[in-house]
């Protein structure tokens, strides 16, 4: 069966119990429709699928133990049936057989290809797992999912009765709980067997399936016997854990082309295909001709390949994957990342034979855990509710340290404050009072775990006394407010922080997310200009900064002395250093509004996309919540509904003078 | 020819130098020379007659101007790719700026009566070098815009 009604007959059908001995009378049923049975066998000391003839075939009494390159046989306590998990046969090989011949030619009187007729014998799949059959549904998706379908395939499985089973064991390589097809059959069989102390609970997922089992020895199911069938397959799920974290993978293993562990894993991998052979999805084939000695006649035979075999990425003028590092990178890439784009779905399905049967016990969770190590699920911060929100009630803070910046700028932590502004967002403001001075807003520069730091440059009343406070001085606080940087929106892409001159204040804490987070980056660059070096704000910053590997920096200024050694021109000719696709950078931009609209036209010339854009705004503002009017612009208060914008969303406010 | 190929290879890392057809760079490369420049030595005085080209290959140069009461400020600062010098395509002018090494830094260096001589007789060489000189200038003629418009004014 391609695709069964299973869910909703499987929902529906009636569950009985089948006796141990009476399981020959299944596999005899099946026969007398005229299927061949394939089943579990033991074959040089592993579980092979194979064709049976009658029950005695199936391995009774068996268990197995598999661990990274390992995998063993042995005698079990107990008769049941299937009490192992899989062995090294995918069930493809009865669907996608190794070898098929797809076509023949021949030039003798006459000239001509020929396609033979696909030849599927109708046959029982007798064991069937939950991550087998999510298997299968893997390859329906890509021999019959797309414009071009694969015959053969269709009808071979088409003419194939499944016979699922339920497993009541798992093996320490088993991690279908991570990739979520098992350990419960969902679907995808016309039979589902559980196997339990006393025999079997079955129930049908086809009208075929049905006809079947209406014709067996069963009785009804006792509560006690439905019960264990639950409890077995749910054991295997506690028992196996996840193992593998898979939020996001894709996207974690694009970041990590380059991870140097994909030299170090191929230095251990022989590059045998066990791996891609033993697989229930991999699906990669060569096409062989074989020709008779006079050439008249030829077949094409298609043959399973592994993108392992040194030449299969060859051209004539080379290899695009030489290297053993490219294609053990190709091979996990596709399984875990490109697999989804192409099919919508992972290319694995947890079974464990690729760790199992690896020769020298490469084990790819932990490959995928040291190349993509899991990171913290992206959760979309909320705006924390400010206190004080109303203006004239303020939350004292006490001035913890004062740090001169340049001649007309400080910088000051604040301590003794409320939570509310330790939550505050890279981005947000707050508005600043004295006693005696009018509020001021000033954008939050460091969120430390018990400060914040304000950047304040003496431009007012207000200003000026901010900047000439003593530590130990307390300030009036409202916040935080406004919205905030979304960072998350540069995940996977390339952040680009683009700052001029004091800009780089409200910036400061967003660099320090961005660093703190490098891994969900492709890549974190600093764009800073400002009129003369001594404009600079944050020199030991931007010195660590540009010490660390986190974040590419570079600064310049628009002129200096002859003792400034840096670049001189103005913040927009950095942008000539951008080497990405700049369709994939996100950036982050603050400065005078002059500098924000050359360096914004600077990067949409580059091609980044304005939606991508993020821009925060400078406007008067006085209450902070969006009630006074004085930061109108347009159909928004900066105040309420800024400072930070989306590009796109300002429209042709942006930079339109007198708005 | 070793040292041509050189000089080759280094202008194919240049944006100036990259996309001119290989008889182009050849040419450049025998019209001019590799020159290396210690930190803060000067190559060019502001005021002098133009006399050479330059084509940065590594390190920095600043263009410095004298200000009255200021002293000398940097104006523009020369990335590797970029050209110093251009005035020498025309003839008798004089160096708009000081051109100063900041850092170690080498350039190939064209004397401007030969590449002026040149450009007359070769027209596929002035057909490919003054439109990236015409972009260097106007590179340059947009940064300068910016400063004047004082993007950090307020």
């Amino acid at each position: 069966m391609i695709t069964s009604p299973a869910h909703s007959y499987a929902a529906a059908a009636r569950q009985w119990f089948l006796a141990r001995e009476n399981l020959g009378a299944l596999v005899e049923a099946i026969r007398g429709t005229g299927r061949r049975v394939i089943g579990p066998t033991i074959r040089e000391g592993a579980i092979v699928y194979d064709e049976i003839q009658t029950a005695a075939d199936l391995p009774t009494g068996w268990r197995d133990e598999q661990a990274a390159g390992r995998y063993r046989l042995e005698r079990s306590t107990n008769d049941r049936v299937f009490g192992y998990t899989v062995g090294p046969t995918p069930w493809k090989r009865y669907t996608f057989p190794p070898n098929l011949t797809i076509a023949t030619a021949h030039r003798s009187n006459t000239f001509g290809f020929d396609q033979p007729v696909p030849d599927a014998p109708p046959l029982a799949f007798l064991g069937v797992r939950a991550c087998e059959i999510a298997a299968l549904a893997i390859q329906d998706k890509v021999f019959l999912g797309g414009p071009f379908t694969d015959d053969d395939f269709r009808a071979r499985r088409a003419a194939a009765f499944i016979v699922a089973v339920q497993c009541t064991t798992s093996s320490s390589t088993c991690f279908c709980t991570s990739m979520e097809t098992g350990p419960e059959v969902r679907g995808g069989y016309d039979i589902l067997l559980t196997e339990i102390d006393e025999g079997f609970v079955i129930q049908a997922g086809s009208p075929g399936g049905s006809a079947i089992v209406a014709g067996l020895p069963t009785r009804g199911l006792s509560h006690a016997e439905a019960g264990a069938a639950i409890d077995n397959v749910e054991a295997v799920r506690t028992q196996m854990g996840k193992p593998l974290p898979m939020e996001g993978i894709a996207e974690r293993l694009k970041l990590q082309l380059d991870h140097p562990r994909w030299a170090e894993v191929a230095e251990r991998c022989v590059e045998c295909g066990n791996c891609t052979m033993s697989c229930p999805t991999c699906f990669c084939t060569a096409v062989v001709e074989k020709s008779d000695l006079d050439g008249k006649t030829s077949s094409t035979e298609r043959q399973w390949d592994t993108c392992f075999d040194v030449g299969f990425a060859r051209v004539a003028g080379g290899d695009f994957r030489a290297r053993p590092r490219d294609r053990y990178r190709q091979w996990l890439t596709h399984k875990f990342s490109t697999w989804w784009d192409q099919f919508g779905s992972s290319g694995c399905v947890g079974c464990g034979r690729c760790i199992a049967w690896c020769p020298v016990r490469i084990d790819v969770r932990d490959e995928l855990a040291a190349i993509a190590p899991p990171i913290a699920p992206i959760v979309r911060p909320v705006a924390v509710e400010p206190v004080a929100a109303s203006p004239g009630t303020y939350s004292i803070a006490r001035l913890a340290s004062v740090r001169p910046e340049t001649e007309d700028t400080t910088t000051l932590t604040l301590t003794d404050l409320n939570p509310a502004f330790l939550s505050g967002r890279p981005g947000q403001f707050v508005m600043v009072a004295l006693p005696a001075f009018p509020a001021v807003p000033i954008g939050i520069s460091k969120l430390r775990s018990n400060a914040i730091d304000l950047t304040v440059r003496a431009v007012g009343p207000t200003s000026r006394a901010l900047g000439s406070l003593h530590p130990g001085a307390k300030v009036g606080l409202r916040g935080p407010l406004g919205t905030f940087w979304p960072i998350e929106e540069a995940y996977g892409r390339h952040a680009v922080v683009v700052a001029g001159g004091v800009g780089l204040s409200p910036l400061h804490g967003l660099v320090d997310a961005l660093v703190a987070n490098r891994d969900r980056f492709e890549s974190v660059s600093l764009f800073y200009g400002s009129r003369t070096p001594e404009d600079q704000l944050y020199r030991d910053d931007l010195a660590a900064w540009s010490a660390s590997k986190a974040i590419d920096v570079a600064i310049t200024v628009d002129r200096a002395g002859p003792e400034w050694k840096g670049r001189v021109g103005v913040v927009t000719t950095l942008f000539d250093m951008i080497s990405w696709d700049c369709s994939k950078v996100t950036a982050f931009v603050v400065g005078p509004e002059r500098m924000m609209q050359a360096s914004v036209q600077g990067l949409i010339s580059k091609g980044v996309p304005t939606d991508r854009i993020h821009v925060s705004m400078e406007r008067h503002m006085e209450c902070g919540i969006g009630l006074c009017g004085h930061c109108q612009m347009a159909g928004r208060f900066v105040c309420k509904d800024g400072p930070v914008f989306r590009l796109n969303d300002l429209g042709d406010m942006f930079n339109r003078e007198g708005i | 020819m070793d040292d041509y190929a050189a000089v080759i290879a280094a202008l194919n890392k240049t944006w100036f130098g990259a996309e001119l057809s290989p008889e182009t760079q050849e040419r450049l490369a025998r019209l001019g020379e590799i020159q290396d420049f210690e930190a803060e030595e000067v190559i060019l005085h502001e005021g002098d007659d133009a006399k050479e080209m330059g084509i940065l290959m590594s390190g920095r140069l600043a263009l410095r101007t004298l200000v009255p009461e200021r002293g000398p400020v940097t104006i523009l600062s020369v990335e590797p790719g970029d050209i110093f010098g251009w005035s020498a395509v025309l003839a008798d002018t004089k160096a708009q700026s000081t051109v100063v090494a900041t850092e170690v830094s080498r350039a190939l260096v064209i004397e401007g009566v030969s590449l002026r001589a040149a450009l007359k007789e070769d027209h596929a060489l002035a057909a490919s070098l003054y439109p990236r000189v015409l972009k260097a200038v106007a590179r340059r003629l947009r940064a300068t815009r910016l400063q004047l418009l004082d993007l950090f004014a307020g």
